[in-house]
């Protein structure tokens, strides 16, 4: 193994290493009146795993991408520094005598998440397991979804967690990158029959069903459950990135088409039967006339949008907790967005649009220069899975769409989000490195 | 007073803090610039054909394994010397399977070869298509399909 320099990576990576320091620093003196440290030593665990991550990559001799661990720092740069300027005891962990705040607890989350990322990235050097089991990576994640249906617990009408002792995970989160290992298998296969033979029914064009059949069994019994589970964030995220999944392996629109009419059929049978969904609709198009109640937190995160303006209140300075209670219910998670809009105004959300669009543009590089169609499919998938779940969740905190409750990746406070990320871009790498070691040798010979 | 005084050092801190986010942002973009261009250019120096074989596993080193086979539209493998690719092994026919590009596809399809032709491990019985990345073993030889 050689020693690989990165130089793009860490001239991305310094200015991060400034700014999450500063961002503490400000909202320390905004919060206190005078500079105190404060929580200084978060910032700087945060920076040291940047660094540690970057080392790493770089003893081991790793030829990935360059740019997406920065892009995720910076995303997660600004999510620890909202985290830690918000109350610390709106969640945590003590285990094992330690009590931890909030951003304490993000950070040793992103600790495990960037260790999984290494392992990956540095640690699969061959695809198979990942290519050649894919009906037993189907199968773990029916089990991890039938899991989720027995032993799960709710919060807040949807049935998503498993408690394992001292942490409770969210299978969901996993569930999304075996499905999209297993979609980009079985598509890796059928690509070509999917694409040659096909039936027509007037002017849309269906694929010929036998090869067809297993993937849709499967997408049926996930959505199934994933209705049972009253999970719509997750549903059309695993939606999304199927059919995203699907175009870029055949490049039949009328694929698409297909499955946006069943969206479509879906999404209306739902509206009718579960109130769940009508009662997300009713409060999207007008959260106004239940201010208090079903509205309250829509209403608050437009009027934490509005402070905010272009420039934002200032770091430290937005209006937190209103009454003894926090202004917006579930700040820390499902509308971190709206609390980065609202300290660090239109500019401070951009940047972290910016960031979170480097991050896909990359992804998609990764997949156009990949090797051979199972990469190439698999990084379309985790990067469409990666921006089509920003794009849901801030679209939700804006009211463009109806609000679902899924995290926004490496921003929101979530041990079970960050950690699938990382492991998300761990396998990224580990995709680009391969192509990168395929071009020496070409080269070479 | 200090009240004034700790508002215009939070502004000037928070604009500053701002503007760094920005930096940030433009190295990225100067980044993915410059990669955009080099990429550009790569891909002008080799407009590689339309796939290649990576030789896996060949017991008898014809062809070497490790080495990668240019490959034309057309392509014969067997023992005879005359096929395009040819392959020095006992397990091999002497016209042993085509391998052809079609429209926007490979296809591979056995030539009533003695011991098969498999993809991805399955013996083939048909003219299969081929996905980049996919498996062909001729014989005692394995041979991948690459872009």
């Amino acid at each position: 193994m050689r020693i690989a320099w990165r130089g793009a990576e860490l001239r991305l990576l310094l200015p991060i290493f400034l700014l999450v320091p500063l961002g503490f620093a400000i909202t320390n003196v905004a919060l206190t009146g005078v500079f105190d440290g404060g929580p200084l030593h978060l910032a700087i665990g945060y920076v040291a795993l940047l660094v540690g991550a970057h080392l790493l990559l770089v003893v081991l001799g790793h030829r990935g991408d360059q740019l997406i661990l920065p892009a995720v720092g910076a995303m997660g740069g600004i999510g620890m520094i909202m985290l830690n300027r918000l109350p610390q005891d709106l969640a945590g962990t003590s285990a094992f005598g330690i009590e931890l705040g909030m951003a304490a607890t993000q950070l040793l989350w992103f600790g495990v998440g960037m260790i999984a990322m290494l392992v990956i990235a540095v640690g699969l050097r061959d695809d198979g397991i990942l290519r050649h089991y894919k009906y037993s990576w189907a199968a773990a994640g029916i089990l991890l979804l039938g899991a989720t249906l027995l032993l799960g617990y709710e919060v807040n009408g949807a049935r998503l967690w498993i408690d394992l002792g001292p942490v409770s995970v969210q299978p969901g989160e996993f569930l999304k990158i075996v499905l999209v290992i297993f979609i980009a298998g079985y598509l890796a296969e059928t690509r070509t029959l999917l694409t040659s033979a096909r039936l027509r029914i007037g002017f849309l064009s269906i694929p010929p069903l036998p090869y067809f059949l297993p993937m849709l069994a499967l997408f049926a019994v996930v959505m199934l459950i994933v209705v049972r589970l009253n999970d719509l964030g997750t549903a059309l995220l695993f939606f999304g990135t199927f059919l995203t999944m699907l175009f870029v392996a055949t490049g039949r629109r009328s694929y698409v088409l297909i499955g946006l009419i069943l969206f479509v059929v879906g999404f209306t049978v739902a509206y009718q039967f579960f109130g769940h969904v009508q009662t997300r609709v009713d409060i999207w198009l007008d959260p106004f006339a239940d201010p208090l109640g079903a509205g309250f937190q829509p209403v608050r995160a437009l009027y934490a949008l509005g402070r905010g303006g272009i420039f934002g209140e200032g770091l430290g300075q937005g209006l937190v907790t209103l009454g003894g209670g926090l202004t917006i219910p579930y700040v820390h998670t499902d509308f971190i967005f709206t609390a980065v809009a609202e300290e660090l105004g239109l500019l401070g959300a951009f940047a972290l649009l910016g960031f979170a669009a480097v991050l896909v543009f990359r992804g998609l590089r990764i997949a156009a220069l990949a090797r051979d169609d199972f990469s190439g499919l698999l990084a379309v998938g985790l990067t469409a899975s990666l921006g089509l779940q920003t794009l849901i969740i801030i679209g939700g905190n804006t009211k463009l769409i109806p609000l679902t409750g899924i995290t926004l990746p490496f921003v929101s406070y979530g041990g079970s989000s960050v950690l699938a990320s990382f492991i998300m871009i761990g396998l990224l790498l580990a995709i680009s490195h391969k192509s990168a070691i395929g071009a020496d040798v070409d080269a070479g010979s | 007073m200090t009240g004034d005084i700790l508002r215009i050092l939070l502004l000037v801190l928070q604009l500053g803090f701002v503007a760094l986010l920005y930096l940030v942002l433009m190295r990225f973009a100067g980044s993915l610039l410059k990669d955009l261009r080099s990429a550009e250019q790569a891909q002008l120096a080799s407009r590689s054909g339309i796939g290649r074989l990576s030789v896996l596993e060949s017991p008898a080193d014809e062809p070497p394994s490790g080495t990668t086979i240019a490959l034309g539209p057309i392509n014969s493998i067997g023992r005879n010397v005359n096929n395009t690719i040819y392959v020095e092994d006992d397990f091999v026919s002497t016209n042993h399977a085509m391998l052809t590009f079609r429209g926007r596809s490979w296809f591979v399809e056995d030539q009533g070869s003695t011991n098969g032709t498999y993809v991805n491990g399955h013996r083939i019985d048909r003219p299969v298509a081929l996905s980049f990345g996919d498996e062909l073993t001729i014989g005692r030889v394995r041979m991948r399909l690459d872009r």
